[in-house]
């Protein structure tokens, strides 16, 4: 993700569709739940089943059977869980919610794919929660966009776009027709009145289009993000990395069509006591097999709903306790980094390229690197 | 408003409570409102409808004001709930919102 404003959210996980207007008073809600350890952002995988093949899949490599799981992702030694029940599902959104969970995410795998989507969307409206979808939008039927936009609390939906054109598009998805089907479904939500944001994920096969889609998306008058980072899979494979632009793509975006978004001029580095971001404070995610993560950029198992009440979990874990013990101190390459003012600290990427949470992605360190050198280009 | 009319929170806000405070989000107005203590005191008791006398007759019991200032209160807060769109009543006349 484009380095954001220091006032922003914490992290990815913080954002909100439909929201904008209100971000400053969310902020203020974020950072309370932060300070108080309240679990106000709760991402659940609801699926892993995808009716798309993407290249750059973090869940796993969908064109290889399952062979491997991240030994972090899960206890050691322990098998893979088969996947959440409905019930079960049904059970967990009353335990966040009990926690202190305001703002559920609804993800995949495809979470239209699911076949109980609208009873759990039935029971965070019975439970006054907030919630957002991460879709790939080519489900989106037009009897599936109008019942989404008669829930009162549905806060909107994220899309996810992977280029400006059906060729690349579907290239990375490797579906032929789903750059259309997306599009129609990216219609027929807003037609219904739901808020959409686009989530462009830049790669070595769509970088070149980059200019073009925010282009459509302005259009069309689309809020949308621009996320850089491709980590390795959840599964512990990493054929995902080879999607990732290279230093020269990087630079060419950085000084094209991306530079606007970089917040202008030098940024002195955050201080050292919100260094941390929303982790295991105010964010978690529960995968389709029932592991508690930090994030769910971060597949760091805290505990396994199976075994222990999810409250328990997120009071008690031992992953949990050190991640809110850490302190700038205790990440080795960031904490003497001169470019910290101007990185995303992504701990998934970090998490992700070296299995360590307090690591660090070379490739975002890169990126901050580039960053800091253009905003002293600009000599602002 | 009907005193005796029932007052209730619009059923499927979302909301969380933030120590003595209430953040209430609306999707459809994507407007956010962030309650003093007092209105999150009155948005708890609203968890099940309750008519302006009863609502002051809670309040009564834990605050120390007068009556009729309680009242006043009440009923200018329960207004500007409602002009936010967070609560509604079934004998509320047209000119009360």
């Amino acid at each position: 993700m484009i380095p954001r404003d220091a006032a922003a959210a914490r992290c990815r996980d913080d954002e909100l569709v439909g929201m904008e207007s209100a971000a400053a008073l969310i902020r203020t809600a974020q950072t309370w739940a932060h300070d108080n350890v309240v679990p106000f952002n709760v991402s659940l995988e609801t699926t892993l089943e995808c009716n798309i093949r993407c290249i750059h899949c973090y869940n796993f490599d969908r064109d290889e059977p399952r062979a491997r799981t991240r030994q972090s992702c899960r206890p050691a030694a322990a098998p893979e869980r088969p996947r959440l029940s409905t019930d079960e599902l049904l059970g967990l959104i009353g335990d966040v919610r009990a926690a202190g969970c305001l703002f559920l995410s609804l993800t995949g795998g495809e979470v239209l794919t699911h076949p109980d989507l609208f009873a759990l969307l039935d029971r965070a409206r019975e439970l006054n929660m907030a919630v957002q979808l991460l879709t790939n939008g080519t489900m989106l039927r037009p009897g599936i966009a109008g019942k989404l936009a008669r829930l009162p609390n549905l806060l909107g939906a994220s899309v996810s776009l992977y280029g400006a054109s059906a060729g690349v598009h579907d290239g990375i998805t490797q579906v032929t027709g789903s750059f259309q089907r997306t599009w129609d479904g990216v219609e027929r939500l807003r037609a219904a009145g739901v808020s959409v944001r686009l989530k462009y994920i830049v790669m070595r096969q769509n970088a070149h289009e980059t200019e073009a889609m925010m282009a459509m998306a302005t259009a069309r008058d689309l809020p949308y993000s621009v996320d850089l980072t491709i980590t390795a899979r959840h599964d512990g494979s990493d054929g995902s990395l080879a999607a990732r632009i290279d230093g020269s793509q990087l630079e060419a975006l950085y000084r094209g069509p991306l530079r606007p978004l970089l917040p202008p001029g030098r940024r002195p580095p955050p201080p050292a006591e919100t260094f941390n971001c929303n982790c295991a404070r105010g964010n978690c995610a529960i995968s389709a097999t029932g592991e508690v993560y930090p994030c769910i950029s971060v597949p760091w198992s805290a505990g396994n709903v199976r075994d222990r009440p999810f409250a328990e979990i997120w009071g008690r874990s031992p992953v949990f306790q050190r991640i809110r013990g850490l302190t700038l101190a205790d990440f080795p390459q960031c904490a003497p980094c001169p470019h910290r003012g101007h990185c995303t600290h992504d701990r998934g990427a970090a998490f992700n390229a070296t299995g360590d949470y307090t690591g660090a992605d070379p490739f975002v360190c890169q990126t901050a690197e580039l960053a800091h050198r253009l905003a002293d280009e600009s000599g602002d | 408003m009907i005193d005796a009319s029932a007052i209730r929170r619009i059923g499927s806000l979302p909301f969380q409570k933030m120590n003595d405070e209430t953040l209430v989000v609306d999707p459809k107005t994507r407007e956010v409102h962030l309650l003093n203590p007092t209105a999150s005191r009155v948005w708890e008791l609203l968890a099940t409808p309750q008519t302006l006398g009863d609502l002051v007759g809670s309040l009564g019991r834990e605050f120390d004001a007068p009556a009729e200032t309680l009242r006043a209160d009440v009923t200018a807060l329960l207004q500007e709930l409602s002009g936010k769109g967070l609560i509604d009543s079934t004998g509320w006349r047209k000119d009360d919102r």
